[in-house]
Order: C-alpha cells, then sequence, then structure tokens
C-alpha cells in the first residue's frame, strides 16, 4: 500500500500549495531564463551562431573590437594555413530607404566564408526584423559614407548584433565606406587557446561575447534572478517538508513503533516530492513552451528545450536536497515520542 | 512456561545533574496464554517497565527473554523486527495513522508485519479482525469520524491482526467510559485466548482485574 499516495489523497489541498508555488516559481524561473537567452541571441546572434573556436583582434585594440585591426600579411598567413578561418568587420551604421527613413543596423563583412553571408559589390543582405520594417528584396538603400547604392539581396534569420539589425556588406564597398583596408577580427573554427599568433589577442567565443559592451552585465543580472529563484525553490521545499514534518513527528513516532523502517518514511516523503516536483514542472515546462512558440514577435525571448530540462532538473535535484535535509528529523523520532505525546 | 522474562531490568534517567533509578531490578515471567495486570501508584514505573519490555527504549541493565534471544543483545534493526513481527501495542491513545481509513490502518500493519499474505487473503483477515472489534461497518471511515471507544477498537485490531506473539497494552482503557471500558478489556480477554497471545497490560482500572490471570504490583519501581 502506498502510504505517500494515501496522505496526499487525504490532504489534497497542503499539497496542492506547494504544487502550484513550485509551479509558479519554475515558470518564472523558465520565463526569465527565456528572457535571458532572448536578450542575448538579440544582443549577439551574429557571434553566438558561429562554431566554436578561436577570436583574435589586436593586442594594442584593448579588447575593443572595433579598435582592432589586423594588418594584411597577418591575415593572409592565417587563413592560408586555416582553410575555414574568416577575417570580418563589425561597424555600426546607418540606411536610408527607399522614402529616406534612416535604419540603424551593424554592417558586417568578411573574407570568403560559410559562416558569414558572402555579398558582391552593391548588394547588402539584412536581418529579418528589418523586413517587418517594409524593406522588402530589390529595394535600393543608401548611406551617406557610401557614394554607390545597396540592393537589397535577401534576408537572414535572427542576426542580431549589439541589440541592432545585421546587414552584411561586400568588403571593398566596407572599406570605400569606412577608408580602412584592414580587418578587425578572425575566427578560426574548432581551434583552442593554445592557438596564438604575434600581436594579437585570441578570445574564446565565450569571452569574445563579453567584450561586447552591455553583454556580460546584461546576462549577468538575468542568470543572477534565475539562479536566486531555483535556490529559493529548494529553501521553499525544506521549509514546507520541515513543517509538514514537524506535524508529523507524533505519526512517524507511532509507525516506528509498530515497526516501519526509517528508510519507508524517507521514501514516503521522496514520493511525495517527487510526485509534487513532477507535476508542477510538467505544467510550467509546457506552458513555458507554448509561451515560447507564441511569445510575440518583438518580444526577445527564445527558451529550448533544452535548457528547460537542465533547469528542470536542477528543481529536481534542489527539491530533493531541500526534502532530504529538512527530513533529516525523522531519524531522530524515537517511537516513545508520540505515545507520551498524546493524540495524533 | 514463561514465552517472556524481564530479568532484573533496572532503568536510570539523568534529570539534570542527578541519575534518578526508575526501574530498581524487576523480575516478571509472562506465561504464554496468559494475561497479565501491571497495577500500582502512577509514577511507580509501570509505563517504563512496559515500553522497555516492548523494545521501544532501551533498559540500562538487565535481560529481556524472548524467544530464545536476549533483547538488550539486539540492534535497533533487529529489535524493530521483532516489533514488527511478534509484537503488538495498545496505548491510552489510539494513535491512528489520521490519512487511512480503518481498512487501511489493518493492512499497513499486514504490511509491515511482512505477512506472506496474498491480496484476498488480507482482505479476509481484515473482515474477520474488524467482525471480532465490531466494525464491520466502519471499514472505510477515517479516524477523525470516529468515536473514542471506535478509535480504540480499531488500536487493538491492528494491535492483533499480524498475530503477534505479545500483546503490550498500556492503559487502553483510560480514555473510555466504565461501560466502552469493559467492552475492550473483554476483548482482550478474549483474544487472549482465541488467538493464544500473551498479553502485558497495565491499568489502574479496578474493574479491569476480574479479566485477567495474574496481577502484578508496582511500587517505586520495583515488584511487591
Ligand atoms: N524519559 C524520561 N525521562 C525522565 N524521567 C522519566 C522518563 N520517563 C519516565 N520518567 C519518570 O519515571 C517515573 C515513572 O514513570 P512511568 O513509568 O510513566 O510511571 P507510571 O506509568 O507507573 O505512572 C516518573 O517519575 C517519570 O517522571
Ligand atoms: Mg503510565
Amino acid at each position: 500500500m502506498k502510504i505517500a499516495w494515501k496522505e496526499m489523497k487525504k490532504n489534497k489541498a497542503k499539497f496542492l500549495i506547494l504544487g502550484s508555488i513550485v509551479f509558479l516559481i519554475s515558470l518564472l524561473t523558465f520565463i526569465i531564463s527565456g528572457l535571458a537567452n532572448g536578450l542575448s541571441d538579440d544582443n549577439a546572434s551574429l557571434i553566438k551562431d558561429l562554431p566554436d573556436g578561436q577570436f583574435y583582434m589586436s593586442e594594442d585594440a584593448e579588447q575593443t573590437y572595433n579598435l582592432s585591426s589586423i594588418d594584411s600579411e597577418t591575415q593572409e598567413e592565417i587563413l592560408n594555413k586555416h582553410e575555414d578561418a574568416a577575417a570580418f568587420s563589425i561597424q555600426r551604421g546607418f540606411v536610408n530607404d527607399d522614402a529616406d527613413k534612416q535604419h540603424g543596423v551593424v554592417f558586417v563583412t568578411s573574407t570568403e566564408s560559410d559562416f558569414f553571408e558572402n555579398v558582391k559589390k552593391g548588394e547588402i543582405v539584412l536581418d529579418q526584423s528589418l523586413k517587418e520594417d517594409g524593406i522588402k528584396v530589390g529595394d535600393t538603400l543608401t548611406n551617406n559614407q557610401f557614394d554607390d547604392e545597396f540592393v537589397v539581396k535577401g534576408f537572414v534569420d535572427q542576426k542580431k548584433y549589439s541589440h541592432s539589425p545585421v546587414a552584411y556588406i561586400n568588403t571593398e564597398d566596407y572599406q570605400q565606406m569606412y577608408r580602412v583596408e584592414d580587418m578587425q577580427l578572425i575566427m578560426i573554427p574548432d581551434a583552442d587557446d593554445s592557438l596564438s599568433f604575434d600581436g594579437l589577442e585570441s578570445f574564446s567565443n565565450k569571452a569574445f561575447l563579453n567584450t561586447i559592451p552591455s553583454f556580460s552585465a546584461e546576462q549577468m543580472s538575468l542568470n543572477m534572478i534565475v539562479w536566486f529563484l531555483v535556490v529559493i525553490s529548494g529553501m521553499l521545499f525544506a521549509i514546507f517538508f520541515y513543517m509538514m514534518n514537524v506535524q508529523k513527528i507524533g505519526l512517524y513516532g507511532i509507525l516506528k513503533a509498530i515497526g516501519i523502517k526509517t528508510s519507508t518514511l524517507f521514501k514516503m516523503m521522496w514520493t511525495q516530492m517527487f510526485v509534487i516536483t513532477s507535476i508542477s514542472l510538467i505544467l510550467s515546462v509546457s506552458l513555458s513552451q507554448l509561451f515560447n512558440s507564441f511569445a510575440p514577435d518583438g518580444m526577445p525571448f527564445s527558451l529550448s528545450m533544452v535548457t528547460t530540462i537542465q533547469l528542470a532538473i536542477v528543481f529536481f535535484v534542489i527539491g530533493f536536497i531541500g526534502a532530504t535535509l529538512s527530513g533529516l528529523q525523522i531519524r531522530k523520532v524515537g517511537p516513545l515520542q508520540a505515545i507520551q505525546q498524546g493524540e495524533v | 512456561m514463561s514465552i517472556f522474562e524481564i530479568k532484573d531490568v533496572r532503568k536510570s534517567f539523568k534529570n539534570g545533574e542527578i541519575e534518578e533509578e526508575i526501574l530498581k531490578g524487576v523480575n516478571l515471567p509472562l506465561q504464554k496464554g496468559e494475561v497479565t495486570a501491571l497495577v500500582g501508584a502512577s509514577g511507580s514505573g509501570k509505563s517504563t517497565l512496559l515500553t522497555i519490555a516492548a523494545g521501544l527504549q532501551p533498559a540500562s541493565s538487565g535481560q529481556l527473554l524472548f524467544d530464545g534471544k536476549n533483547l538488550t543483545d539486539l540492534n535497533q534493526e533487529q529489535i524493530r523486527q521483532i516489533r514488527a513481527k511478534d509484537f503488538g501495542f495498545v496505548f491510552q491513545s489510539s494513535h491512528l495513522v489520521p490519512f487511512l481509513t480503518v481498512e487501511e490502518q489493518l493492512l499497513l500493519m499486514l504490511e509491515v508485519a511482512e505477512t506472506t499474505l496474498s491480496k484476498p487473503e488480507q482482505k479476509k483477515e481484515i473482515d474477520k479482525i474488524l467482525k471480532i472489534v465490531d466494525l464491520e461497518q466502519r471499514k472505510k471511515a477515517y479516524p477523525s469520524s470516529l468515536s473514542g471507544g471506535e478509535k480504540q477498537r480499531v488500536a487493538i485490531a491492528r494491535a492483533i491482526i499480524h498475530q503477534p506473539k505479545i500483546l503490550f497494552a498500556d492503559e487502553p482503557t483510560a480514555n473510555l467510559d466504565s461501560k466502552r471500558s469493559k467492552e475492550v478489556m473483554e476483548l482482550i480477554r478474549e483474544l487472549t485466548n482465541t488467538l493464544g497471545i500473551t498479553t502485558l497490560v497495565v491499568t489502574h482500572d479496578e474493574e479491569m482485574l476480574p479479566y485477567v490471570d495474574n496481577i502484578i504490583k508496582m511500587k517505586d519501581g520495583i515488584v511487591i
């Protein structure tokens, strides 16, 4: 007979309260985690979508990518040695559409590479968010530093940098606009930090992301909230089970007196914790995934199933630890305590 | 022949700095199939002796001989097994599990005692015991809806359903009126006879005494 079930059936309200609190906290955690990830995509999907490897900028740039300049000899040497490496540059700017309306973009240009859009002279490929601003394929765009015009060649899905849509342009056009010859950055896929070059500072993907102003600040505060909520939910479990266990000391005593094993009492508590957490998490995971697919377009929200499941597992572990810690008092209960305490 | 024997059991409690000896060398044999009553003034050590005998707390010294074993030599787990399989308990309060029905209380005890009954056999056994304690109609009731007398009868049913060898009862009628007390006492008497149980019952109710085989009087931690 499952006494854990029987108790939950008889005391529905008590367990429903615990369940709904776990549900609300986990849902809030998932939503904030989705926002953190959504914002980080919005801030840096251009970089996040690149494969793991190493990024290089000139040492004298002091970790500020738009001060970096890698001379063409070094670039040549590296690109020759590493086939799928790419040199690229990033620069904030504007484009004006047919109606002379200004749109903030981040111009990106690169050497030929699978990881970037390779654009012909006079052409431009834009992040799809500009489509929503009314720009269409075939439109011509201008820029006050650029003598020619750009023809919109197409759109790419979710390529953002520093919260702005990316605009891929040809290297020659870029050099003309910004009057520079050299590229700012080189990225080598699959490389690790043992690969170094004179005069260049190397960064892992993560380290490079953190050189983007605002990126680490944004992520740090959101992640702090996420972990804070996780810890709170663990404490909640501990406190809730502690209070329930205190109420049940007499019961535990009598159950021990008639010969129930302490381990059975622990299993009873774990079963209850497991059932409540499972139901609450199934609900909050589904709801947050639903939110993920129906979130309004303008809202930076991105919650992968993997992240959700990982967080759900953390909730389980935390709930287990919380319940177990508070359950340690079960071990101390003597069978006599109940009998001397009177009516249970 | 005695089935259970308490031999020179002593028990002291530390009360702050001073150590007080509550049991001062008690000897008491229990005869198989008999009801033994433990009487004496409040504070004479009856409950302490009963709970020590029942393996609910350790003695400071002495022996508890049962089934060829000395309980004071056994570890906690071994004592738990004996409590689960060979002992039954009834106390002043019924101490029922609040979220189990009458039927489930008994089922739980059968499981704890690790009886090897099949599901239908368990049901039959439960029905049989409920008939004996006259609670067939309250099978599905939760303790909160039972009267004091009914609760105590459930507690007795729980104490004997797994056919223990020894029944320990500490003032089982203390919370009942005299009519109900008599019924409970008759029940214990009857069960001891029909099931061949050996019973040790603490009481200070004179009305109980006609139902018992032996009366043991305690005073200040010794049997007189
Ligand atoms: N756990 C304990 N700690 C300290 N003193 C105790 C404890 N249990 C019982 N006593 C003392 O032992 C004495 C006998 O108690 P008890 O066995 O309950 O007597 P009775 O059941 O005969 O009324 C009492 O004075 C009581 O205060
Ligand atoms: Mg007493």
